[in-house]
């Protein structure tokens, strides 16, 4: 997917110039990374308010602070970072409980619909369709890793910190989320009738990896 | 089940449901930060220093003037590759300033005879009715002037294309009789010493890209490469170049150009590879 078109230099020099006191940069950052930001922070909350104020602060904060705060060749995880810790104190003020209990709650996969209208093969849809019902069955932090590093190409490392969790249990999760993921759709299509004699490539997305 | 299907490339060929921010959403948050921006740097010393209030009053007002002045002078809208923009102008009318587009504003189109801009790409504008004054439209090649009507304009690759959905235009080109318009007209200016060309469209098929479609109707393949290099910045090509000519129907969602090209690619059965910025679809 190519969602971020910077490589790791722009980057770093984007990030540098912004912290050197640029307002082109710091208007450069904002254009190019709010929308993401607002769609992880809405994924994150449900609360389109709460992640307009947190997106406010978290933008108003860097720029105040811009002359103490570090290098990043990766902004974007840096700013989800930043971002979702806010989401999750504000969270928790506003729910009076372990904020970790709201978070990611109800985020979900889906197979995108005007694609299908493409593809007409029926069977080719429904297996589609276990592979993703199943995916929105794992637990939410689950899907938020998978969410993080296969969807907005974080590292491990990266996803650990953005969800303050170790890299060890980021391991563990996409390991334990992947083998359930194979056995549960396995089960299902079998179950189902279904043939496994096509790759599952095929049957998933239909979409030509593009890089 | 075959060796090389790994579960992690399942999951990156499926979309996660997201929730995008419209432009208004953006644009609001944006006027915040930059007003608390601003505010921040003329409150500070004021409330520090009350008797350097005089001093702080005028520096305030300076500054407010100045952003004042900048904001009359920042009366300009450019969409970078893939953005849509919605404006609304002073005087009530509204455009949406397609990709890649760049869209400046003349001086005080709320009181002139005359309300003036100029366009480099394609917009569509609904222009409100203001006591009687004039609407001009400037490209490179031409001038639409108008009283209050919906119309689309495209201002590439040497010619100016205008679309008209509702109301009466005259489009104007240095040297060239002018041409008066009717709805579902759609007329051409190019570069050269032509005659304006005029026939009948259906309109809609020039508007689709407001909500991010792409209305195909036995478009050349050609034409769609032209939109994406124009609108998006992405260069894509064939092995066989045969398929330039191909024509295809139907309607493609243009809200993910990856998926755009590989919907693309999967109508012409066709594989995509990308090379350094160009797809190559072979």
């Amino acid at each position: 997917m190519i969602r971020d078109k910077l490589t790791p230099q722009e980057h770093r020099s984007l990030w540098d110039e912004f912290r050197s006191g640029s307002q082109d940069a710091f208007s450069r950052l904002y254009e190019l990374f709010s929308a993401d930001l607002y769609r992880y922070g809405y994924n994150l909350v449900r609360n389109r308010q709460l992640v307009e104020d947190c997106l406010h602060e978290l933008f108003l904060h860097i720029y105040n602070n811009r002359h103490k705060i570090g290098t990043t060749d990766n902004i974007r995880f840096y700013l989800y970072r930043a971002l979702r810790r806010r989401l999750t104190d504000a969270s928790a003020r506003l729910n009076k409980l372990d904020s970790e209990d709201y978070i990611f709650d109800r985020a979900e996969f889906l197979i995108q619909s005007y694609e299908t209208e493409l593809v007409e093969q029926q069977v080719v849809d429904r297996q589609k369709e276990v592979v993703v019902a199943e995916l929105n069955r794992l637990p939410k932090r689950q899907k938020e890793i998978l969410y993080l590093v296969f969807m907005k190409e974080l590292s491990y490392q990266q996803a650990a910190e953005v969800m303050n969790i170790t890299m060890k249990s980021v391991y563990n999760t996409i390991h334990v989320a992947l083998s359930a993921l194979r056995i549960s759709v396995i089960e299902r299509l079998n179950r189902e009738g279904i043939f496994i004699n096509v790759s599952i490539a095929v049957l998933v997305g239909y979409m030509v990896r593009i890089r | 089940m075959e060796k090389e299907d790994q579960p992690e490339d399942h999951i990156k060929k499926i979309q996660f449901k997201e929730n995008s921010p419209s432009q208004e959403d953006l644009e609001r948050i944006r006027k915040r930060i930059w007003n608390d921006i601003n505010k921040h740097e003329v409150i500070v010393p004021w409330w520090n220093r009350p008797y350097y209030l005089a001093a702080a009053a005028v520096s305030f007002l300076v500054v407010a003037l100045g952003i004042g002045w900048w904001n009359i002078n920042q009366e300009n809208y450019k969409t970078a590759y893939g953005e849509i923009r919605k404006i609304t102008l002073e005087d009530g009318s509204r455009v949406t300033l397609n990709a890649n587009s760049t869209l400046k504003i003349g001086n005080n189109l709320d009181d002139n005879k005359v309300r003036e801009v100029w366009l480099t790409g394609e917009a569509y504008f609904a222009i409100a009715k203001h006591n009687g004054a004039k609407f001009i439209v400037h490209t490179t090649e031409a001038e639409v002037e108008v009283l209050g009507t919906e119309f689309n304009v495209i201002a590439r690759r040497k010619n100016t294309k205008v679309v008209l959905h509702e109301g009466k235009v005259k489009l104007h080109a240095p040297n060239l009789p002018a041409v008066i318009m009717k709805p579902g007209d759609m007329a051409t200016v190019m570069d050269k010493k032509q005659p304006i060309e005029l026939r009948i469209v259906r309109t809609e098929l020039y508007d689709s890209w407001k909500e991010s479609m792409m209305v195909l109707d036995d478009k050349p393949v050609s034409e769609i490469a032209e939109m994406l290099q124009d609108n998006y910045g992405i260069h894509i090509s064939f092995a066989d170049t045969s398929y330039l000519n191909k024509r295809l129907n139907g309607k493609l969602s243009l809200k993910s150009t990856d998926d755009f090209i590989t919907n693309l690619a999967t109508i012409l059965d066709l594989e995509v590879e990308k090379r350094d910025e160009t797809f190559l679809f072979k």
